[in-house]
Order: C-alpha cells, then sequence, then structure tokens
C-alpha cells in the first residue's frame, strides 16, 4: 500500500502505469481521480488549495486506507493526495486498487473515496475574482460517508 | 511554552502569536486551553464554537477535554474537514 500526501503536482496516468507495473497477480484495477474545476456552481475558481497538518494528515489518510484494504481484500492500493495551491485541471487526489475480481476493486476505491471527503484531513478553500472562501463537507457527502460505514462495519 | 496549531478556517481566525504561547497556571485541561483561548483571542473563540472542532494533542484525537495539557506538548484545533 502506498499513500502519499504532497504539495507537488502528479500524472495520474503515470502513477497508475508504475503502480501496476510488473504486478501479474491483479485481474482487476479500478481508479479515481479528482481534478480541480475551473468553477463551482457558477462562480470561476482561480486557484484551489488546500491546508493539511504534517505528519497527522498522513497517518489518518494511512489508517483509513489501511481499514479498507483490509476490509474488502484488495491485493494493493495507491492514495495520493496534494496538498498546497493547485491550479484549475490539475489532480487533487488519486485512488487506485488492485484486485482479484472487479468487485473488491470497485468497492475499495469507493469506499475509501467516501471517507476521505470527510475523515481525511484536509481543508480546502477556493479563491476567485468574489474572494476566497473555505468549503465544508456538504449534506451529501455526510450521507454517502453514512452508507459506507455500515458498508465497512 | 506550548505550541497551538489552528487548521482551516480557524488558521485564517488565529492571531500570528498565538502559536506558541506560555500558558497562565490556570489553564491546565484541554478544555481550560480551549476557554483560553476563546478569551485571548475571541474572534477565534467564536470561531471554533461555531462549528464542530476536533482537538488533537501531540498529533492523536483527543476524546477527553479534561485531559492535561503539560509543557511541550503541541495542540491543534481542526474544523470539519472537506478532502477529496
Amino acid at each position: 500500500m502506498i499513500v502519499r500526501v504532497t504539495p507537488d503536482a502528479f500524472d495520474p496516468q503515470a502513477e497508475i502505469a508504475s503502480f501496476i507495473a510488473g504486478r501479474d497477480d491483479a485481474g482487476a484495477l479500478a481508479s479515481f481521480v479528482g481534478y480541480c474545476r475551473a468553477a463551482t456552481d457558477g462562480a470561476v475558481v482561480s486557484e484551489l488549495s488546500i491546508d493539511h497538518y504534517p505528519g497527522f494528515t498522513e497517518h489518518e489518510i494511512t489508517r483509513l486506507a489501511d481499514e479498507i484494504h483490509r476490509r474488502f481484500g484488495c491485493l494493493d492500493l495507491l492514495v495520493i493526495h496534494r496538498v498546497g495551491k493547485i491550479a484549475p485541471g490539475q489532480a487533487i487526489v488519486l485512488v487506485a486498487a488492485l484486485a482479484t475480481h472487479r468487485g473488491e476493486a470497485f468497492d475499495t476505491v469507493r469506499i475509501l473515496m467516501d471517507y476521505l471527503k470527510t475523515d481525511a484531513p484536509l481543508w480546502k478553500k477556493e479563491t476567485g475574482p468574489a474572494g476566497a472562501r473555505w468549503i465544508e463537507p456538504r449534506p451529501e457527502d455526510h450521507a454517502r460517508r453514512a452508507v459506507a460505514g455500515k458498508e465497512v462495519a | 511554552m506550548v505550541r497551538l496549531v489552528f487548521l482551516g478556517k480557524l488558521g485564517d481566525a488565529a492571531p500570528a502569536n498565538l502559536s506558541e504561547v506560555a500558558l497562565p497556571g490556570e489553564v491546565k485541561t484541554l478544555s481550560d486551553l480551549r476557554d483560553w483561548v476563546g478569551r485571548t483571542a475571541p474572534l477565534l473563540g467564536r470561531a471554533i464554537a461555531a462549528t464542530q472542532t476536533r482537538i488533537v494533542l501531540n498529533q492523536t484525537v483527543a476524546h477527553d477535554m479534561s485531559a492535561c495539557v503539560r509543557d511541550g506538548d503541541e495542540i491543534a484545533f481542526l474544523p470539519p474537514m472537506s478532502g477529496g
């Protein structure tokens, strides 16, 4: 399992290629990439900034990833999350799961993303022409997290 | 001296001189500390009270607000998270 919290831009396709290189034990790869949008609800976003708590953020994301990795029995898991300043179009987060069959791969990626939205110690701030605003988790994020929690339990 | 860390929007409300502080003798617990922060920086105190703020003591989530605060501790205040 690889977990990386980084201020550096990354290429999701290159990361996935490196992650699966030499693996012939997996029958399935599922992945999700979250990108920085150029607009939210019609408001232009010129920059996204993600605050984190060094050490604690890495530890918590690793703990969540490890819990879901073991629960769904995937073969390997890759998690990369950007912090700091991010430009529209750049990748924010990549979750990729290798598994024997597609079910474990899909479940691992979907549920880990639902966990990261509300439980990863990260704080997003969008900046646009009207100023900056901190992003709060949406009610649907909490609803999805509640459903995911039942699937993990 | 203790080190205080304010994340996300709490960081915007926190005065710069509140990152390394010598606490007065009456601040013995995390609960005392939260109250003291509210008295020292009212804007920050209101931001902490207005949201579900979690407290992390020396990189571990604190569930007991009666936990003691000691010299050299690092205490972080975390507002609701928004990752992914």
